[in-house]
């Protein structure tokens, strides 16, 4: 105990050095005085009492060692044990990530989910609104052609070029609404009602027109009738389609 | 050994004490200088010849003792330091105990496999 901080092992082998220096000093000693008939018995006392204390104490610290190697299997067994531990932490803690991703994007959809509810509720619009709006649609013939209609009739069941260029893609697309080129004669006829198609408060949302152009109960089976010609429809929506692309080169 | 412990089992632990307590005993005589010291001064009284294979005896001993010093397994460490690794790593093990156990209470996670 006089070095506390030096490990066992420096101890020991400190012990062994004061050993086999005591006992090769006492042995030279004994026969340097056998030699010379010399007697100092109180000089090889001391160096045999010495070398006895230092055997004793050798002894105890090897028992010690001994008692700390089997410490050092015990802390062996502990470290595995901890290792063991990590592994199973870790294999928890990527169960535990795995988890909160899928619970993450769930919440996501979630909170998604509610946002577009949340959203239905605050523009919650009334059947008898979409029915209005239908009426305000079909009016102008924008979806379906009217019933009288013949060739050379300007009305058309689909929006014309003057329409599309008042629209909202038209303004994106910054087309001039006035002065166009190439336009279809039917479009200078339908520019006439133009305004009143576009504008927010239409004559037949008074009901008004709507009582005199379609009776109530007919507005269902005018819809059913809307679908009902589709090839036409497909055929007129492409010959717009080239019409509106060639005016807009025109125009450009 | 293994026929004689199964017919006398209950005497077994005693005789396995006694071996221990032998074999500790050798031990520490293993450990001791001071006979071969003795071997050497009574040779050196009797001007025996033999004094000589005594001193080589315990030059020799005194290797083997370096030797198995040097390859003792634990004792790099003074026996404070070791006792704090100790501890240290009986805390680790708790605690980790302690951690997945209340981590495995809380609930169970089923990972769905794709």
């Amino acid at each position: 105990m006089a070095v506390p901080e030096k490990s066992t092992k420096e101890r020991l082998m400190s012990f062994l050095d004061d050993l086999e220096v005591l006992s090769r000093e006492l042995i030279e000693m004994l026969a340097l005085s056998r030699n010379q008939k010399l007697s100092q018995p109180g000089e090889e006392n001391q160096i045999l009492e010495l070398l006895i204390q230092k055997d004793g104490e050798f002894q105890e610290l090897m028992k010690v060692a001994l008692s700390q190697g089997k410490i050092h299997q015990e802390m062996q067994v502990l470290e595995k044990e901890v290792e063991k531990r990590d592994s199973d932490i870790q294999q928890l803690q990527k169960q535990l990530k795995e988890a909160e991703h899928i619970l993450a994007t769930a919440v996501y959809q979630a909170k998604e989910k509610l946002k577009s509810i949340d959203k239905a509720r605050k523009g919650a619009i009334s059947s008898e609104e979409l029915i209005k709006y239908a009426h305000r649609i079909s009016a102008s013939n924008a979806v379906c052609a009217p019933l009288t209609w013949v060739p050379g009739d300007p009305r058309r069941p689909y929006p014309t070029d003057l329409e599309m260029r008042s629209g909202l893609l038209g303004q994106m697309s910054n087309l001039p609404t006035n002065g166009v080129n190439g336009h279809l004669p039917g479009d200078a006829l339908a520019a006439g009602r133009l305004p009143d198609v576009l504008a927010p408060q239409y004559p037949w949302q008074s009901n008004d027109m709507s009582m005199n152009m379609l009776p109530p109960n007919h507005s269902n089976e005018f819809l059913m009738e809307s679908l009902g010609p589709n090839k036409e429809n497909e055929e007129d929506v492409e010959v717009m389609s080239t019409d509106s692309s060639s005016s807009s080169s025109d125009s450009d | 050994m293994a026929t004689g412990g199964n017919v006398r089992p209950a005497e077994e632990p005693e005789e396995e004490e006694e071996e221990d307590e032998a074999a500790e005993e050798e031990e520490e005589e293993e450990y001791t200088f001071l006979p071969l010291v003795h071997d050497i001064i009574k040779c050196m009284d009797k001007d025996s010849q033999d004094v000589y294979q005594e001193l080589n005896e315990l030059k020799s001993k005194f290797q083997a003792m370096r030797k198995l010093v040097g390859n003792m397994p634990g004792i790099d460490l003074s026996p404070e330091e070791q006792q704090r690794h100790l501890q240290s790593l009986r805390e680790q093990v708790q605690t980790k105990n302690e951690l997945l156990q209340k981590y495995k209470s809380l609930c169970m996670f089923e990972i769905p496999k794709e």
